[in-house]
């Protein structure tokens, strides 16, 4: 034992912080919010110390799952949700990634004002997300909204972006790929930079065309980093709650799993906790089995990760 | 490069030559185009954000939007004079709340980001998959545990309760980019730094912090946007006195019900927008460097 | 100024099987002394200098630096200055800075730093670069900030791993000589990793060879070459190898293509009993012969010219199997390709034995 903390202690007073940070903040948290959903906890019947009023939820076991999982209405239609929710992580980081992929490889090459168009395509990233989905919920307003008059102008039909309709929807992804491709697009130009430019020139010399240099070249010189992006891009989005829940508020057509749970979570008469719960469980759960699948296909490919 | 006269003689006996690196004119206008549009479309929403926070509220929501509709700089006034609740305040708790989240952050995951770089020791790899595991959970979920936590540390209503949360959300990010980006400066230079009589801290402090700087500075930037900008935590923790709100919660007031001041929100909004625009202008030439080596060791 | 010595020191690195990168290393190194490590890649050289320098752990035995032992002790406490192969200057200081930071560390005042820094400087040609960062310096300036940064400090023992790798042929050659005329000037005891035999044999008072985590023998480079202690360091010490075959031997001598070379009769007596012996005989002792003369028939494959000598290769039948020579012979008349030559023993006392299954010397 002494030896062993002689070894390590280096290592284990570094990290020291952060462990204690996240085992407090997270996982005690967490293990609470297991706990949650197996009561029927909500605002009425919680523990209040400023009101010393005590606990008075009770234990009702697997209720809430039943209740979600059953995909009844009125518990968010889980099922016709978690669809919604894949279209909508899919879609957003499919569009981050090849649009970020794009303009990674133009401003890779030799441009003109190459630092200007790198500043002013990142900045969505620097503007704080609440101040974007202002200006997004501005510009898709059906009356006064600029997008709306634009399209009008040149003849085209003007919907009613963030009504009813699957268009809030549409609405929400166009708001988030405009959000997350940046981060994409940094990630990917450090990833094309780090490639040796004498794989290319020995492509070259191997007669490859431009197409195949970028498909056996670029492609497999970015693996890693788009491995790890993409994992991060598809766990991010899963849980983007801010965008959908400031631009289209509890409009049920861009519903996905988290902002239902933050809906059951802050608003409703009883502020249902249990059922909130329960749906951070269930988001964990899908994403927990969808990293593991995706490490298990990278590690068949040859992946160390 | 150094030209001779018989070189130039060449260039000039064969007219024109092609040079690898010469593009066709259309390429270039092609490419140029694909750049302005992008950055266009990048930048307009702010742009609009703008132009909106010179015009009067009524004038913000008439059906056919002008580009310049009685502007004035009326609503930067107001926002800043505090008639419209405490916006300086709030500005002021904003940027403590961030430089702080900021401090504390990046401290915590570069010092976990090193050990893991540098040291094996047990447990390291369920730390490293922790750390993922705690993106996966949606933590607008967990307010209420959260509140618990911080009422049983007594923190709850204070700056640094808030202040922890946001790091929870944004370290272990930073500790992986931190990882990914340790890992890029030779192990030699600390080896050098014991030899010259530094303690296994002193190298993560003199030698490696100095020498990591693109890294930590998009970790800071990372860092200060989380907080920032979020909302949810700041509405829940923070007590409800106007003068205790951050910017987020407070910019609420101009959205009620059924009426939006657009054009006081505009103006308050590009005021928010600005300090993180020039963090971000002071970092993005790290930006590149120091997220690639971050995500491509991973 | 100290003398250092490893104790039956073990540096084991965990696994299955678990792996002895240096396996009960003991060896003495005179204060003054110039000693050089030497070894084939994996052969531990690297690693027993780190243990040296307090970078890898001692797992077994012990190490005393100036009659103290270190074994327990951080590099910082161990007075010992060390230049790593990739330099390993601080990317972010000057080359005054990089210099001066040990002694920054010890407290030492800014005027002293400063003195010892220019002092240093001078000595090793660097005084125009002091103010630059080592981004802006060619390889053979940086090698000798690395230098320097260990010369400023004083420090009892120098620990060097393959300082020179990384410069171009030339410079490596001329920058040799200067770190052997520096450590004579500043007699500091200096450790000396390398796997070019070449820079072992001109460099080191003595040579340590190292294969597999242990050691093969520290002797003289003289004495090395002369007598190598057994077939792998008669093989790695000298350029190009020496000649090592397995042949049969007999009450005479052994016997190489029909030919019987005469041996000692006490060589022949240490191998008593056995009917094989690993024979070895460095180039530069056989000779092409006329024909009519003794000597093994040999058919010339290569011949690589070096001005002032040259080398032939090619093959001669032992027993069934057909056998590469090497041959020194003047570069003025070589062979040509394909031409069969005659090849004789020119030293009979060149001549090494060693056992053909333990590889040790045989001798009386």
């Amino acid at each position: 034992m002494r030896r062993f903390l002689d070894r390590y202690w280096y290592a284990y007073a570094m990290v020291l912080p952060v462990v204690v940070v996240i085992a407090v903040l997270v996982l005690y948290p967490l293990a609470q919010g297991v706990y949650f959903t197996f009561t029927n906890i909500n605002e009425g019947n919680i523990a209040n110390p400023v009101l010393e009023r005590p606990a008075t939820f009770d234990f009702v076991g697997f209720k809430n799952y039943l209740n979600v999982l059953s995909g009844g209405d009125s518990f968010g239609a889980f099922w016709g949700t978690l669809v919604r929710t894949l279209i909508w992580t899919f879609s957003c980081v499919f569009f981050h990634y090849t649009i970020g992929l794009g303009l990674a490889m133009l401003l890779n090459r030799q441009v003109r004002g190459r630092t200007l168009y790198r500043v002013l395509l990142i900045l969505p990233w620097a503007v704080p997300a609440f101040i974007s989905a202002f200006a997004w919920k501005y510009m898709f307003n059906a009356q006064y909204g600029i997008i709306n008059q634009l399209l009008r102008s040149a003849g085209l039909p003007d919907p009613v972006w963030l009504g009813q309709s699957n268009w809030a929807l549409v609405s929400v992804i166009i708001v988030n790929t405009w959000l997350g491709v940046p981060f994409m697009m940094v990630a990917l130009l450090g990833g094309l930079q780090s490639i040796p430019g004498d794989l290319y020139e020995a492509a070259e010399v191997d007669g490859a065309t431009p197409w195949q240099r970028f498909r056996h070249v670029t492609l497999p010189g970015l693996r890693s980093v788009s491995s790890t992006v993409v994992l991060l891009g598809i766990i991010w989005t899963f849980n983007m709650f801010p965008v959908i829940y400031l631009i289209a508020g509890p409009n049920p057509n861009a519903r996905i799993l988290v902002t239902y749970a933050f809906e059951r979570f802050f608003s409703g008469a009883s502020r249902d906790y249990a059922i909130a719960s329960t749906y951070g469980v269930l988001i964990l759960s899908v994403l927990l089995v969808f990293a593991t699948i995706y490490r298990r296909a990278l590690r068949k490919q040859g992946e160390v990760w | 490069m150094t030209l001779d006269a018989s070189s130039l003689q060449v260039v000039k006996a064969t007219d024109r030559r092609l040079r690898r690196t010469d593009r066709s004119k259309g390429a270039s206008i092609a490419l140029h185009a694909a750049l302005i549009g992008a950055s266009a479309i990048a930048v307009f929403p702010v742009f609009w954000v703008f132009i909106t926070s010179l015009k009067p509220d009524a004038r913000a929501v008439e059906p056919t939007p002008k580009l310049f509709n009685e502007s004035s700089l009326d609503n930067y006034t107001r926002v800043l004079s505090g008639e419209k609740g405490d916006f300086l305040a709030w500005f002021g708790n904003s940027v403590l709340i961030a430089l702080m989240t900021t401090v504390i952050g990046v401290f915590i995951s570069a010092t976990a980001g090193y050990a893991a770089s540098r040291f094996r020791f047990p447990g390291k790899r369920g730390l490293m998959m922790s750390f993922l595991l705690v993106q996966m959970f949606p933590f607008a979920v967990l307010i209420v545990p959260l509140y618990n936590i911080l009422i049983a540390l007594g923190l709850n209503g204070t700056s640094i309760g808030l202040v922890l949360v946001y790091c929870t959300t944004a370290v272990p990010f930073c500790t992986y980019m931190l990882k990914g980006y340790f890992d890029t400066v030779p192990a030699d230079i600390d080896e050098a730094g014991r030899v010259d009589g530094l303690s296994p801290f002193g190298v993560f402090w003199r030698l490696i912090m100095p020498l990591a700087k693109p890294g930590l500075a998009v970790t800071a930037f990372y860092a200060f946007l989380t907080a920032w900008g979020e909302v949810a935590f700041a509405s829940a923790f923070l007590s409800a006195a106007d003068e205790s709100k951050t910017l987020a919660v407070g910019l609420q007031v101009f959205v009620q019900q059924n009426r939006t001041e657009w054009g006081h929100l505009a103006a308050a909004s590009i005021l928010v927008a600005i300090p993180a625009i020039v963090v971000f202008y002071l970092v993005q030439r790290f930006l590149v460097q120091g997220l690639a080596s971050g995500a491509v060791k991973g | 100024m100290a003398e250092v010595s490893y104790v039956k020191a073990s540096r084991v690195f965990s696994g299955n099987p678990p792996v002895r990168a240096v396996d009960e290393l003991s060896l003495e190194v005179a204060d003054g002394e110039f000693l050089v490590l030497v070894g084939p890649s994996g052969s531990g050289k690297s690693t027993a200098l780190r243990m040296l320098a307090g970078l890898e752990d001692i797992d077994e035995g012990a190490i005393h630096i100036g009659g103290k032992d270190v074994t327990n002790v951080p590099p910082k406490g161990r007075d010992i200055a060390m230049v790593f192969q990739s330099y390993a200057l601080y990317p972010h200081m000057t080359v005054a800075e990089n210099m001066g930071f040990a002694l920054k560390l010890r407290g030492v005042a800014k005027t002293e730093i400063k003195a010892k820094v220019e002092e240093a400087a001078k000595m090793l040609d660097l005084t125009k670069y002091l103010e630059r960062k080592p981004k802006a310096l060619s390889g053979g300036q940086r090698q000798r900030v690395a230098m320097g940064r260990a010369i400023v400090r004083e420090p009892s023992v120098f620990l060097m791993d393959e300082p020179l790798s990384n410069l171009d042929a030339k410079l490596r050659v001329e920058t040799r000589a200067n770190i052997a005329a520096l450590q004579q000037r500043l007699g500091t005891t200096t450790i000396y990793v390398t796997h070019d035999q070449v820079e072992a044999m001109t460099m080191g008072h003595r040579v340590a060879v190292l294969k597999d985590g242990l050691l093969q023998q520290c002797d003289t480079p003289r004495a090395l070459y002369d007598r190598p202690a057994n077939a792998f360091v008669a093989g790695f010490i000298g350029s190009p190898a020496m000649n090592l075959k397995t042949v049969p031997i007999t009450s005479e001598g052994a016997k190489l293509d029909g030919v019987i070379v005469p041996l000692s009769r006490d060589a022949i007596a240490a191998a008593g009993g056995l009917d094989e012996v690993t024979f070895g005989i460095r180039p530069e002792a056989l000779g092409i012969v006329p024909s009519g003369e003794e000597g093994m028939e040999m058919t010339v494959e290569l011949v690589e010219e070096l001005g002032a000598d040259a080398l032939v290769h090619g093959a001669v039948k032992i027993g069934d199997a057909s056998q590469r020579f090497v041959v020194r012979v003047d570069g003025r008349t070589p062979p040509t390709l394909g031409q069969h030559v005659k090849v004789a023993v020119r030293d009979h006392s060149e001549i090494h034995l060693f056992h053909p299954e333990t590889g040790e010397r045989l001798e009386a």
